[in-house]
């Protein structure tokens, strides 16, 4: 094509190709934050709302989305399952430990039977934890080359075989025999926290105050109010987010500002040129305009493909799961040909502006 | 034949620093329609300033001029340029083509400039036909030779019918033999097409083409 905008972008190749890098950059972190935060935030909420119980009883300060104190003691157990209105009790210890490459990872322990039938979990594959060196794992972990019969290692050395596959995901997305994780982490009768089930649900609230009532000092929460909130518990995301936004956005105008700077500095003989064949100053923006426009455009399908590579890449290395927000990517698209339409402005108001019989005479 | 082009008593003062240079100093000169003139004169007589003021690319800073009936001097700048877009083809010395476009696409950007959609495809290879160029329409001005080069620079200023072309030495840069190919058909364009040309040179055999001299000295028509 014989145009002035795309033979100007051939002229210097690797200029534009840093320009083009300059806004995918942009494009990309906006992409590969927000499709990983919002992964992983909706990757707990899925496995939170796989949890029938409408309340969890635990001891204060417990249950933050880190805490992993296994300080309450399982002796509640029987006692809540005698609240008036209270259809079953399952306990569960939670730990974190550190793992993998992304350093940190969760297990839980639970007591499978009441657990599994209390939140309608199913063993897909293999059978539930038998023995102390057992665990079971979700669908997601077990694509991960850990199919049944293989072995995982849990707090640094310890290898544990696993037993079966369960789904849905729920949770920790290991799980083990309470009594094993409480002999690992030598804590006899000890738990996190306790799940409660109501006969009715529409009772919830009346169940959770007669237990407040019956254990006070206590911790009791329902479940709808923890699990509906999970990205705003994580502290400064939305923030985090934004700012990354903004910061994505100043980059890329930046970049292209630069650029088309030094594009209209190598080009004033050019523009003279224009101006002496009648060019409009809004013509001369236009072009101008466009030409970062293109270069923007480039740049972002750059990103796209960047964030989608390194998402991809991500999500193989560690458990971070990746998700594609279609919001997100008309964001990025936003930022990346909005930072290149302002980015040029000020050089294009320049060059268009410029004295015709100077920029003709330049060399 | 109408008057085409109209210059009372142009004045160009240049403020340098402090100090103020007269470049021109009440010149009047009147083109008719079809007319070849030549301004020809020593270095710093003022000639490229002239030219400059009858293309709208300077304002004087006392004087008038008008152009195919429109007052150049009273317009704005967005005027000028819209005058400049529709009435008047430059020719200059450094040929002043895009070097990332084809000689058609020089001539195409010309067309997209004036706007209103204009796109003549036959009309860009009639004119590139008539320079000798029609072999030539595809290639990039670093292929070309100086000749064909201005050729090009020609063809781009008469596509869109100007009233005027005004050309800068176009025969400054080439070697005698490109010189008279060039000088050729600016006659050519004259005698055919009655295309009104004013043109600087310092060039006798360039002069020569033209219909009129006019001689310039210190600012002055002499």
């Amino acid at each position: 094509m014989d145009s002035l905008v795309v033979s100007n972008i051939r002229q210097r190749p690797l200029r534009s190709a840093i320009s083009v890098l300059g806004v995918a950059l942009g494009v990309a972190l906006v992409m590969l934050f927000t499709g990983l935060a919002h992964g992983m935030s909706d990757d707990l909420q899925k496995r939170s709302s796989n949890v029938s119980a409408e309340i969890i009883f635990t001891r204060p300060g417990s249950l933050q989305l880190t805490s992993a104190s296994v300080n309450l003691s399982t002796k509640y157990v029987p006692l809540l399952q005698q609240i008036e209105g209270v259809e079953s009790v399952t306990p569960v210890i939670r730990h974190f430990y550190a793992s993998g490459a992304f350093g940190v990872d969760q297990v839980e322990g639970v007591e499978w039977d009441s657990f599994s039938k209390m939140n309608n979990i199913r063993i897909i594959k293999g059978q539930a934890p038998r023995s102390p060196d057992e665990i079971v794992i979700d669908e997601t972990k077990a694509a991960r080359n850990h199919p049944v019969g293989s072995t995982i290692k849990v707090f640094g050395d310890k290898v544990y075989r696993v037993a079966g596959i369960y789904a849905p995901e729920s949770g920790a997305r290991a799980k083990m025999s309470m009594a094993t994780l409480q002999e690992a982490l030598e804590a006899p009768d000890k738990c996190t926290f306790i799940y409660v089930k109501v006969k009715n649900p529409s009772e919830q609230v009346a169940v959770a105050k007669r237990i407040d009532e019956a254990f006070p000092g206590n911790k009791i929460q329902l479940t709808r109010e923890i699990f509906a909130t999970i990205e705003n518990s994580i502290p400064g995301l939305t923030i985090f987010l934004r700012v990354l936004v903004v910061l994505a956005a100043i980059v890329s105008a930046l970049v292209i500002m630069l650029a088309m700077h030094t594009t209209i500095t190598e080009r004033t003989r050019e523009i003279g040129i224009l101006k002496a064949m009648g060019a409009s100053r809004f013509y001369i923006i236009s072009e101008i305009e466009r030409e970062a426009l293109l270069i923007s455009f480039i740049g972002l399908l750059v990103g796209f493909a960047l964030a989608a590579g390194a998402g991809f890449g991500i999500h193989k290395a560690t458990s971070l799961i990746f998700e594609f927000s279609p919001r997100w990517a008309l964001t990025a698209a936003a930022i990346g040909l909005l930072g290149g339409a302002l980015g040029a402005f000020y050089p294009a108001a320049r060059a268009a502006n410029l004295d015709p019989v100077n920029a003709l005479a330049y060399e | 034949m109408a008057t085409i082009l109209k210059a009372d008593n142009l004045e160009k003062i240049y403020r340098v620093g402090k100090v103020d240079v007269p470049a021109l100093r009440g010149v009047s000169l009147a083109a008719q329609e079809g007319e070849f003139i030549g301004i020809m004169g020593p270095s710093g007589c003022g000639k490229s300033t002239m030219l400059h003021l009858l293309g709208g690319l300077l304002t004087p800073t006392k004087g008038r001029i008008v152009i195919d009936g429109e007052d150049l001097t009273a317009a704005t700048d967005a005027k000028r340029t819209d005058i400049r877009r529709r009435k008047i083809g430059f020719v200059f010395q450094r040929f002043n083509l895009f070097p990332t476009l084809t000689a058609e696409g020089n001539l195409r950007l010309a067309e997209r400039i004036q706007g209103n959609g204009a796109d003549d495809p036959d009309r860009r290879r009639e004119i590139l036909r008539m320079l000798r160029l029609e072999d030539k329409m595809h290639h990039k001005p670093l292929e070309l030779s100086g000749g064909e080069q201005q050729r090009v620079a020609l063809a781009r200023a008469v596509v869109n019918r100007p009233a005027i072309v005004l050309a800068d030495e176009p025969t400054g840069n080439l070697d005698s033999e490109n010189s008279e190919i060039v000088l050729n058909m600016f006659r050519e364009l004259n005698d055919r097409f009655n295309q009104t040309i004013i043109m600087i040179t310092h060039n006798p055999e360039a002069a020569a083409a033209c219909q009129r001299i006019i001689q310039m000295r210190d600012g002055h028509i002499v």
